[in-house]
């Protein structure tokens, strides 16, 4: 059933990646506030004196407006927002890697508002050089718990009782954490002093950064089901240089 | 009742199908130019086959700047009247040329042939880092210029090459930007006002 053209006007949005199509435009990736993930085309925006050309850049906010309800809809205007410093060095390589993520686990048209808060509030971290893990790890939660798979944290997924700091356990990704004897066992055996950390988003022990980074790892890694990130390979072979 | 299949030729859709690699050409587009090379201007369809021919034959990477060359060196690697102390990094050959216009410029180059592109899974190894970093302590090149784009991309390649060439004690420098030459600032977008403000020098 043909739905009617839409028009959505000035909406809050970032934009993920852009594509080049046919000879002078592009279509862009975007996270709009309201109306989630969705493509755009960009119609001339890679003419030498398009308008576009310095607006269309990820992680800045902008306003974009569009037409259209299908698959692919039409940009037809794009203001910078401003306010938020730019990326750069490991930091731009963090919002790379952040941009991933949603492009590759968020489902398009889905409005996920308080997701997109969390993804500007990280972005402005990472442009005022904040530690990147911590950035990172916040990010990461967040976008498992609007995917639905809110991690447990605070209680041992069995007896519910509450996580014992000195304790290792088993991250269950369906069930949350479970007592097991001893650390050994990979990337999903923590320190109950991580999860804690990890739920009241500190970062300060190196333990907790370490085996932080390997349990989300290993839970986002489940929700790609085996597909492995771009920026993350591209990231391993920038350290043997 | 079927409709009996439109008569076409085997070389004719081979043609067709080979002129959709160049960028921007569909099915349609490339029908159109395969008529065009046949029907209207076959003495022109035979000068594309055997410059395409030539130009695969022949034309390859320079060893000192990746640029394209007949020779072993492209003309600009073997003049002497190069300063060959000052290495400028482009992306493509268009910008090489577009650096080589400005006429202020006299140095080396070299063309990576793209840029890091994290998120469509373009790395150093695609971009022969390697061979840059080669080139760029081979002993003679003094200071490196960044002259990648201005975009995401183009700022991340200039880290990684950046971070890769200072640990080497190499001296690197990135092309300046802001509002362009005869830029009013009403009509400057926001985005680069905002960087020339943020990058602003003291007088």
């Amino acid at each position: 059933m043909a739905q009617s053209r839409r028009r959505v006007e000035h909406e809050p949005a970032f934009v993920l990646h852009s594509y080049p199509y046919k000879e002078t435009s592009l279509i862009i990736e975007a996270f709009s506030r309201r109306q989630g993930r969705t493509a755009l085309l960009a119609k001339g925006a890679r003419r030498p004196r398009s308008a576009m050309r310095g607006v269309l850049h990820a992680f800045q906010p902008l306003r974009l407006s569009w037409t259209g309800s299908g698959e692919l809809n039409t940009l037809v205007g794009a203001e910078w927002e401003g306010g938020m410093p730019f990326l750069r060095g490991f930091g731009l390589m963090c919002g790379f890697y952040v941009n991933e993520l949603i492009l590759r686990l968020l489902p398009r048209d889905d409005a996920h508002e308080a997701l997109f808060d969390a993804y500007a509030g990280s972005l402005a971290r990472l442009g005022r050089g904040e530690p990147t893990a911590g950035v990172l790890r916040g990010f990461e939660k967040r976008l498992l718990a609007e995917l639905g798979y809110a991690m447990l944290l605070d209680r041992d997924a069995a007896s519910g009782a509450p996580i014992d700091p000195a304790m290792h356990y088993l991250y269950d990704p369906e069930r949350g954490p479970l007592p097991v004897n001893g650390g050994a066992g990979g990337e999903m055996v923590v320190r109950g002093s991580t999860l804690l950390d990890l739920d009241r988003d500190e970062f300060a022990s190196a333990e907790t950064l370490h085996q932080s980074r390997g349990l989300m790892r290993a839970l986002i890694g489940q929700r790609l089901h085996g597909q492995t990130l771009h920026t993350r390979s591209v990231l391993l072979e920038l350290q043997d240089l | 009742m079927t409709k009996e299949p439109v008569p076409t030729a085997q070389g004719l859709e081979r043609l067709v199908e080979a002129l959709r690699v160049l960028p921007g050409v569909g099915p349609k587009s490339a029908q159109r130019m395969a008529y065009q090379l046949l029907q209207r201007d076959r003495a022109g369809a035979d000068q594309l086959a055997v410059s395409l021919r030539h130009a695969l034959d022949t034309v390859r990477h320079c060893a000192k700047c990746n640029n394209f060359t007949e020779g072993e060196l492209c003309s600009l690697c073997e003049s002497s009247r190069r300063d060959s102390t000052l290495l400028c990094i482009v992306e493509t050959p268009a910008d090489l040329a577009m650096v080589e216009q400005t006429s202020s410029y006299s140095g080396m180059y070299f063309v990576l042939m793209g840029r890091l592109s994290p998120l469509d899974g373009v790395g150093p190894r695609d971009i022969g880092l390697d061979r840059l970093l080669a080139r760029a302590t081979d002993g003679e090149v003094q200071e490196v210029i960044l002259a990648t784009n201005f975009t995401n991309e183009g700022e991340a390649t200039a880290h990684y090459i950046a971070e890769m060439l200072r640990s080497r004690g190499i001296r690197v420098s990135r092309i300046a930007r802001g509002v362009p030459l005869g830029g009013e600032l009403e009509y400057v977008d926001a985005g680069t006002l905002s960087q020339a403000l943020m990058e602003r020098r003291a007088l």
